[in-house]
């Protein structure tokens, strides 16, 4: 038990970089404002939707009470939060368990298999927490105080609370564990990591649908049609997965059949984990090293090869465009991150309008009145620069680099070349984005090819200057420390900064384009009057990161 | 070749000296060995002359170029292999010697012929068309050694070249590095296997704790308090 507490104790310092923070918050005493803005920044996205879930909830627990089965609600909150748990919990145990970098280290040490699962197991657990905090926080809670529970029910809750992510996640380790005793998936790591971030867009698009088809002010008329139709695919989950209804049933009510479900919730538990735990003393190596097998197929380069594609001789800022370009495309976290939501980002904000049709129908007579021209072609305008600013590909450029940044320090080229080649990867990125949005414009909100041919053009002039800004806070403070790719994207606050930087342009040229429309400019001179600013803000901008790089390059020790 | 005036630096904020008043002169036509106990200041001082860190003060002239204010001009003359041969592992070794030929703007019909008979020599010829990530640590070694040659500078500055090589390469390298200074360049490498310093070497230079304790030929090593092989040379020098 002692060999398994260190353990446990030095997974959780390592996971969560207690130890780093402390050394640098305590001791170097660098970026201290950087957690506060992170954690106001997560609590605005967590609260975001915790409003929309508690909504439904509200609504659900109106619409339970008068149906007499209040308790829909918990059912509802534990069948889907059990149910996301599970689908998530696949990948995040099989990267825990199988694609950690420091499972290497932990199988030569003198450990039991058991022990390395159990800690695995922790530390997936305690991040699925936070995945139960938006869903199933909210069930309780309305539930418990719109019933008017008492403090047993409380009591039950936390304990439930608790155990909640038990059941999914040993029932997700014992697929996976022994999935990778027979298959080999380890070779498949980064298809593994990209079909387990596309699922994350999945639902979280198909949540966004849910909620934007819940028309505002008729909530509850929407929820007991939801019920009347849907009841039956709650039961069904239900009857699927009972471990929900155990919950629901042990939790809802005090009498001594539920104390039975809530012993057997809390039973199926125990027995679950301990069944992982007993597995993986069995097999949990022997699926390691089975997957450990290296692939002995090389492949050489042919002499036609050399000939062609390695027989040309181009500039260093296009040698490094196209390294940087293979890079992107071969990281899954980055093309999750930096192309995939930019790709549904314009689904999404057209979403509303296609669930809601009352909605959809007032937004097509403004796009096809004449009236409103000029507004509406600036919104396409808006909405590209929007859309194509929400990615990290040029606010984590230089912070990619990580540990090979020494190679940019060593070459021959300078420093303001090397970001060029940044820039127009970065710019190739965003007209993927503005693209796929331009069509969207054009097929489904039936923007004419002309508008489409100007929002276009300023779409592309405005990108320049949010990708400079967007590069400037990454060339100003890089994030180069990191051991794998999710750090340098998703957990670099650059990310973040640099957006709130570029917003700044965009509201100059929002401001711009107001100011020229309320003075009654004519059409054409809004949309020249509009390039010159963006043309005369991404110059600046452009040059202004040249600059800085030039000095900053210098700066930067590795 | 290399110039090193009185080159300092020191980490966090000046409590500790890596490297201290350093002076060293390397001529063209020799391979100098650089040694030193771990953390003496060997990576630092390659890591300053190569630009990967800033001094605090003191100069350093790469072929006549100042690396501070002739940045490209005397990067354009070096080549260097690190310690831990990181490199883009998502890309081929074929796109990574490649893009190295770009950069130094090799044209294709030299980078070709180079590129082939380096392959060869390491026997990555079979690899090259993999990507890096499925490289072991001594075709890492390799790959990254061959993107540093690929321009053919005239010094090369290896640090630790050695480690991970197989016996093959290594003694193949090692023949390299002499055909490369015979033709009047120059190689500075880092080593702690003191018997290839000691075979292979025109001159050492033994730096302890930032500071150079000692520098020349074996013979001139020899001629000093401290008489033996290079290894009790060293351990006494450093142990002072």
């Amino acid at each position: 038990m002692n060999t398994f507490l260190t353990l446990l104790k030095t997974s959780l310092n390592v996971n969560f970089g207690i130890s780093a923070l402390r050394h640098r918050f305590i001791k170097q005493k660098r970026r201290l404002w950087e957690p506060v803005l992170i954690g106001v920044s997560f609590a605005f996205g967590i609260g975001t939707l915790m409003a929309l879930t508690s909504a439904f909830f509200i609504a659900l627990l109106i619409a339970g009470k008068s149906m007499g089965q209040p308790e829909i609600v918990l059912a509802m909150g534990f069948v889907s939060a059990q149910l996301i748990i599970l689908m998530f919990g696949i990948f995040y145990i099989m990267g825990a368990f199988y694609f950690s970098k420091d499972i290497d280290i932990l199988v030569p040490l003198p450990l039991k298999p058991s022990h390395i699962i159990a800690s695995k197991f922790v530390i997936v657990m305690i991040n699925e927490y936070l995945t139960l905090v938006p869903i199933l926080l909210p069930a309780v809670i309305i539930y418990g105080a719109g019933t008017g529970q008492g403090i047993l029910y409380w009591i039950k809750a936390l304990i439930l609370w608790l155990a909640t992510p038990v059941i999914p996640l040993a029932m997700a380790g014992l697929f996976v564990v022994i999935l990778m005793r027979f298959v080999n998936i380890r070779k498949s790591k980064d298809l593994l990591a990209f079909v387990g971030g596309f699922l994350g867009v999945i639902v979280a698009v198909g949540t966004n649908f849910f909620f934007q088809r819940m028309p505002k002010g008729k909530e509850e008329e929407f929820i007991q049609n939801f019920l009347n139709t849907q009841s039956g695919l709650v039961k069904t989950v239900g009857q699927k997965f009972p471990p929900a209804l155990w919950a629901t049933k042990g939790l809802a009510e005090n009498s001594p059949e539920a104390i039975g479900y809530f012993l057997l919730f809390i039973g199926t538990c125990l027995v679950l984990l301990a069944a992982l735990l007993w597995l993986a003393n069995r097999i949990f190596f022997k699926s390691l090293l089975s997957g450990q097998e290296v692939n002995r197929r090389r492949r050489s380069v042919s002499q036609r090869e050399m000939d062609g594609k390695y027989g040309k001789r181009q500039s260093p800022v296009l040698a490094l465009f196209w390294k940087e370009w293979k890079l992107f495309f071969r990281t899954p976290i980055y093309v999750m991150n930096g192309l995939v939501g930019m790709v549904m980002a314009p689904f999404l904000i057209i979403m509303p309008y296609i669930a809601n049709k009352e909605a959809g129908a007032y937004m097509f007579d403004i796009i096809s009145n004449p009236q409103y021209t000029v507004p509406v072609t600036l919104a396409g305008v808006g909405v590209l620069l929007l859309v194509t600013n929400m990615n990290i590909v040029a606010n984590t450029s230089v912070s990619r680099e990580g540990n090979m940044f020494w190679v940019s320090k060593l070459i021959p080229v300078p420093a303001k070349q090397q970001i060029l080649a940044k820039v127009l990867h970065s710019i190739a990125i965003v007209l993927i984005g503005i693209v796929v949005t331009a069509i969207v414009l054009a097929v489904i909100l039936k923007y004419t090819p002309i508008r489409i041919i100007i929002i276009v053009f300023l779409a592309i002039i405005g990108s320049f200057s949010t990708v400079a800004l967007n590069l400037m806070v990454d060339v100003l403070r890089p994030k180069l420390e990191w051991t794998n790719p999710q750090e340098a994207v998703k957990r670099n606050i650059n990310a973040i900064l640099g957006m709130l930087a570029s917003f700044v342009a965009l509201g100059i040229f929002a401001g711009v384009a107001a100011m020229m429309v309320f003075m009654g400019a004519p059409e054409w001179l809004v949309y020249t009057g509009l390039a010159v600013i963006m043309g005369a803000v991404a110059a600046a901008a452009l040059f202004g990161l040249l600059k800085l790089s030039e000095w900053k390059y210098k700066k930067i020790e590795v | 070749m290399i110039n090193i005036k009185n080159l300092s630096k020191s980490y966090n904020k000046g409590s500790v000296k890596a490297v201290d008043n350093l002076n060293l002169h390397v001529n063209p036509g020799e391979i100098f060995g650089f040694l030193g106990p771990n953390g003496a200041g060997k990576t630092t001082t390659i890591k300053m002359m190569i630009g990967l860190l800033n001094s605090d003060s003191g100069s350093i002239s790469i072929k006549g170029f100042d690396n501070q204010k002739q940045t490209l001009e005397a990067k354009r003359n070096i080549g260097y292999v690190p310690d831990n041969p990181d490199v883009f592992d998502r890309l081929t070794g074929m796109e990574y010697l490649n893009f190295m030929a770009d950069i130094y703007q090799v044209e294709p019909d030299v980078r070709k012929e180079r590129i082939k008979s380096f392959l060869e020599m390491f026997g990555l010829n079979d690899a090259a068309g993999d990507l890096i990530k499925s490289y072991s640590h001594g075709m890492k070694q390799k790959i990254v050694l061959t993107g540093a040659l690929v321009h053919d500078p005239a010094l090369w500055i290896l640090d630790e070249p050695l480690v991970g090589l197989d016996p093959k390469s290594a003694h193949q390298l090692k023949e390299l590095m002499r055909k490369h200074c015979d033709k009047g360049n120059t190689v500075f490498f880092s080593t702690h296997v003191l018997e290839v310093a000691e075979k292979i070497c025109d001159r050492i230079g033994i730096i302890n704790r930032g500071k150079l304790v000692a520098i020349g030929t074996m013979d001139e090593l020899r001629k000093g308090e401290q008489a033996g092989s290079l290894e009790n040379i060293f351990l006494e020098l450093t142990e002072q």
